[in-house]
């Protein structure tokens, strides 16, 4: 039988066709021509075998519909002319394919990109966000200059400072991340990121409910009643968004919530630095008042506080207030707030995440794209418009107007332009779907960008506007009296300069982009050969916080060692350990602690701090973290025995510059333990925050003497072995059934989760890159061959002089470099330019490298070169005798 | 009406009793652009008469019902002089004629 699609494409075809048919006639008409296809594919399907050929027949019958409709149209309406210059323009562009295909590729790759982009930058930062008064909303976050680790959540001595001293602001509000372990029933237990919002959050977000209400005063005091909001997702992913779902109870924990309300869909907040798995709370809690030892806590902070501005007042205004209280902070604290800035972000600046940052350059980047596109099909029509000079000399001989010439060549601008048009915005949507798919962790609301509709326009009116262009130059140069004269004579008046000006511009964009592109690339690789300390390959890692059910000492070292029995009997399983602190980890706790080294001053404040890590079972061997002097802590190291610690290499060189910390003595104080303890090992030393992040001074304090629950397992699978992450729970709810994770992930995932932004950014780029190669290679070559051909004459003349074939390659192959030269020079003249603008997404490049470009430039005249290849050999092929003969 | 070799092969077909669009564009070999317009044109001179396959017959073969084409008694006329005046050659005029046994069988 024919294949659905034939008959498909071939109605779909008609109906559109059907347009042009005068109305009176045109439901006859369809039903004529509908009965007809219907027909002859069920006619196909009885008797023949369906072939690809059969099925291209009854498309390509169905094609016969447009004449028959133009035919029709012609006998009603004076506007026949119009018609007919379509079906003409129609029937041209069939007989030339190659012309056809490249300009529709060329314009719906450009339009698709730049539309995209616009579509993007529309949601980011112009579409409204779902709350009123959205522009008000500030996010503040704690920069501490030290560190070098950027925005970081506040700590809550710091924020409650702010918040009583700033004036800026009518409202302000904390939500802080809480982390609950829901039973939701005929599910395994979860662990849900939830977030307690303070009492003036709901008049922050002024959002409306998908169901129920916001909290209520009462459910904010101290002791209040318990109360739940669940997030939109959370609604719909466990409960099949059941209407009734207010009002019944929740378990969390060990306590029950009555739901009181549905946060409505779209409310996503990207809280917390991103250390949820998901992108936002799935359960919103009310903060009962403040904790007493919160108001002292100053170091690395946990909390988010959002801020509504005042009317009138602006965002530099809150800025300089919030620096000025920071500076007040530091004079009154300096042993905590010495380096300690606020920074005041714009809701919607903070929602953009990382793509805000790179937004710009992607924007960049698809105006160069859409400019490359736009000239290479100026010179496509150029180069057409040029060769059918003698077709029109004949028609204008023949009696066809000038102005009716030009219409012609009007047409198939718009025409190809519109064509171009349709398929960019299919583009479009492509790339849109990719960009989700490649989901930049820290980005809200790109899952379902739709197409920016007022940008798309203006995209394709730019393109529209540029084939017009082109197409319209030759038509009216070639149709002035004094051209065709000349063009009778034989003589041959081509003007190469405006197209291998265009073909320069090409390729020096394609320059930029490529050196941009390359930079990112080898940024990536070399981020990519970055030790991080430790061989993350077969390794799992759940993370676990333990309840309340654990709630002493020897329970949770019971727990801990149990489970990491059970699961080295897992089969595969070759060493299994605790950590409190899993490098690349998702919502690790960094904790930092002041640590004395017996014999040396005490440093004060923030430079005292030491990153101080509990460590159980086999960790540094689940880790492959390599020991490098000492011995490792192990099992035999429990409460009863002597303190001891390792500490890693950095540490090391940091606190012991010049001495062997062997054998010193430190002071600590972890979770209600005091440490005075021996180091015993050094160890290698790890990347924590990500590979482009210097090594920690880190100290490692054995579990057996530690007293801590947040934990995570570690579990190193032999050599090629998938961590059985399931089996390994079910180890975990053999030792507590009600046990929940909060993130079960491996190692390589979790790294890779780390280079998201910088992968997002080098596909985006490269994609780009490579496409305006493509295209700029496509003008090269465009022009080349256009010029050799209309060149054909002058080379048989030299041919017959006696001129060689080196001489004639020479001169096309010279041609072609000539300009791709120009546009290089340009091309990395701007590159140098631009580039120190992508200094940020960098890592161990110069922006300048001078690596890079020249790869980049030798990469373009090798492209150059083979683009010139192809008319080179025509050349050559030049019967010095045919040629002059040629007319 | 202009007696183009084209439509001279319309005829041909018409004359050989096929009626439907597409079993024309069977019978001469020439492209659905083609021949629609020729078609129309006839029928505006009046040399073709269009009609409507009875619905019963198409519900029959669940399809669509179909359009049918007759030469009426001026359009055979013009058909005589036509075939004095291009000669059709005989392979083209029979393959409308040997076409239909075999769709029938």
């Amino acid at each position: 039988m024919t294949p659905r699609w034939a008959l498909w494409l071939a109605l779909r075809v008609v109906r559109i066709v059907a347009m042009l048919v005068p109305a009176a006639g045109r439901g006859e008409w369809l039903q004529e021509w509908e009965a007809e296809l219907v027909y002859q594919s069920a006619h196909l399907r009885d008797r023949r075998q369906p072939t690809w050929r059969t099925s291209m027949d009854l498309v390509t019958r169905a094609l016969g519909a447009l004449p028959d409709a133009a035919w029709l149209r012609r006998q009603c309406t004076l506007d026949a002319e119009a018609v007919h210059d379509t079906v003409h323009v129609v029937r041209l562009l069939r007989k030339a394919p190659a012309f056809a295909g490249i300009a529709l590729f060329v314009l719906a790759l450009g339009i698709g990109a730049t539309t995209a982009m616009v579509s993007i930058a529309d949601t980011l930062f112009m579409r409204p966000l779902p709350f009123a008064d959205a522009g008000r909303i500030m996010t503040l976050w704690q920069v501490n200059r030290a560190t070098g680790l950027g925005r970081e959540d506040v700590a809550p001595g710091n924020a409650l400072d702010w918040m009583a001293r700033a004036r800026v602001f009518d409202a302000v509000a904390i939500a802080e991340p809480r982390t609950v372990d829901a039973y939701v029933e005929g599910r395994e237990p979860e662990l849900l990121g939830g977030a307690r919002v303070s009492d003036r959050f709901f008049a922050i977000f002024a959002a409306p409910m998908a169901l129920g209400r916001a909290f209520v005063p009462a459910e904010y005091q101290p002791g209040g009643p318990r109360a739940v909001i669940l997030s939109h997702r959370f609604w719909t992913a466990r409960f099949a968004a059941d209407a009734g779902i207010v009002g019944t109870a929740l378990r969390l924990d060990a306590d029950a919530f009555t739901i009181v309300g549905v946060m409505g869909a779209g409310f996503e907040l990207r809280p917390f630095d991103n250390r949820f798995p998901e992108p936002e709370p799935m359960v919103w809690l009310a903060k009962q008042g403040v904790q007493p030892f919160e108001p002292t806590l100053r170091g690395r902070g946990y909390w988010n506080v959002f801020g509504r501005l005042a009317p009138g007042v602006s965002v530099a205004r809150a800025q300089a207030e919030l620096g000025t209280i920071s500076a007040q902070l530091a004079r009154e604290r300096p042993g905590t707030n010495a380096n300690v800035v606020a920074e005041v972000v714009p809701l919607r600046d903070h929602l953009a995440g990382g793509l805000g940052a790179i937004l710009p350059f992607l924007l960049a980047a698809a105006a160069l794209l859409l400019t490359v596109a736009c000239a290479n099909v100026a010179n496509l029509l150029l180069a057409r418009g040029v060769a059918r000079a003698r077709e029109f000399a004949v028609r204008q001989a023949l009696g066809a107007s000038r102005s009716r010439l030009i219409r012609q060549l009007l047409v198939e601008s718009l025409l190809l332009s519109a064509a171009g048009a349709a398929l960019g915005l299919g583009v479009a949507g492509g790339i849109l779907r990719v960009i989700a798919g490649l989901r930049p962790i820290d980005a809200a609301r790109v899952d379902a960008i739709p197409i920016d509709a007022r940008g798309a326009v203006i995209v394709c009116v730019v393109a529209l506007a540029a084939a017009v262009a082109a197409g319209l130059a030759p038509a009216l140069q070639l149709t002035r009296p004094a051209v065709i004269a000349a063009l009778r004579a034989g003589g041959r008046s081509v003007r190469r300069g405006v197209p291998g000006l265009l073909v320069a511009a090409e390729v020096a964009a394609a320059v930029v982009l490529a050196v941009g592109a390359g930079l990112l690339m080898r940024s990536f690789q070399r981020i990519q050969q970055v030790n991080p300390g430790f061989r993350p390959a077969d390794v799992a890692a759940l993370q676990v916080f333990l309840s309340d059910r654990q709630d002493t000492r020897e329970k949770r070292l019971a727990f801990f060692q149990e489970a990491l029995e059970r699961i080295r009997s897992v089969p595969g399983v070759t060493d299994a350990g605790t950590v409190s602190t899993l490098p690349f980890g998702l919502g690790s706790l960094d904790i930092r602690l002041p640590l004395a080294i017996a014999g040396r001053p005490v440093v004060p404040g923030d430079a005292g701090l030491v990153y101080t890590t509990v460590v159980g079972g086999d960790y540094f061997r689940a880790m492959g973290i390599p020991l490098v002097r000492g011995r490792l802590v192990d099992v035999t190291d429990t409460a009863s025995s002597p303190q001891v610690v390792v500490v890693s290499r950095r540490a090391a060189e940091t606190l012991w510059p010049g001495a062997d910390p062997i054998g010193s003595k430190v002071r600590t104080r972890f979770a209600g333990v005091a440490y005075d303890a021996e180091v015993v090992g050094i160890v290698g030393e790890v990347r924590h925050d990500g590979l482009d992040r210097p090594a920690r001074a880190e100290v490692f304090i054995p579990s057996g003497q530690a007293n801590f629950g947040m934990m995570t397992f570690v579990v190193r699978m032999a050599p090629g072995v998938a961590p059985p992450v399931q089996a390994l729970k079910e180890r975990v709810w053999a030792v507590d059934p009600l046990q929940t994770f909060y993130a079960t992930s491996t190692l390589e995932q979790l790294m890779s989760r780390s280079l998201m932004g910088r992968r997002f950014i080098l596909v985006l780029m490269g994609g780009f890159a490579l496409v305006t190669l493509a295209l700029a290679a496509a003008g090269v070559y465009g022009v080349t061959s256009f010029s050799t051909a209309q060149r054909t004459r002058e080379f048989g003349v030299r041919m017959a002089l006696g001129a060689g074939r080196r001489d004639i390659l020479g001169l096309v192959v010279g041609e072609g470099l000539r300009l791709a030269g120009l546009g290089i020079v340009a091309g990395l003249a701007l590159a140098l330019a631009l580039a120190p603008m992508l200094h940020r997404f960098l890592f161990d490049v110069g922006a300048t490298d001078p690596v890079t470009l020249v790869l980049v430039a030798i990469g373009l005249l090798l492209i150059a070169v083979a683009a010139c290849y192809v008319p080179a050999r025509r050349a050559l092929r030049v019967q010095p005798v045919e040629a002059l003969r040629f007319d | 009406v202009k007696l183009t070799y084209a439509t001279t092969l319309v005829l041909h077909a018409l004359s050989a009793g096929e009626r439907h669009g597409f079993d024309i564009l069977d019978a001469t070999d020439l492209p659905s652009g083609t021949v629609y317009p020729i078609l129309r044109r006839l029928e505006r001179e009046g040399l073709v008469v269009a009609n409507w396959e009875d619905v019963a017959i198409a519900r029959a073969e669940q399809r669509p019902a179909r359009r049918y084409y007759l030469l009426t008694a001026a359009g055979e006329g013009v058909f005589e002089a036509a075939r004095t005046r291009f000669r059709v050659p005989r392979a083209v005029v029979s393959k409308a004629r040997r076409l239909r046994p075999q769709e029938s069988s």
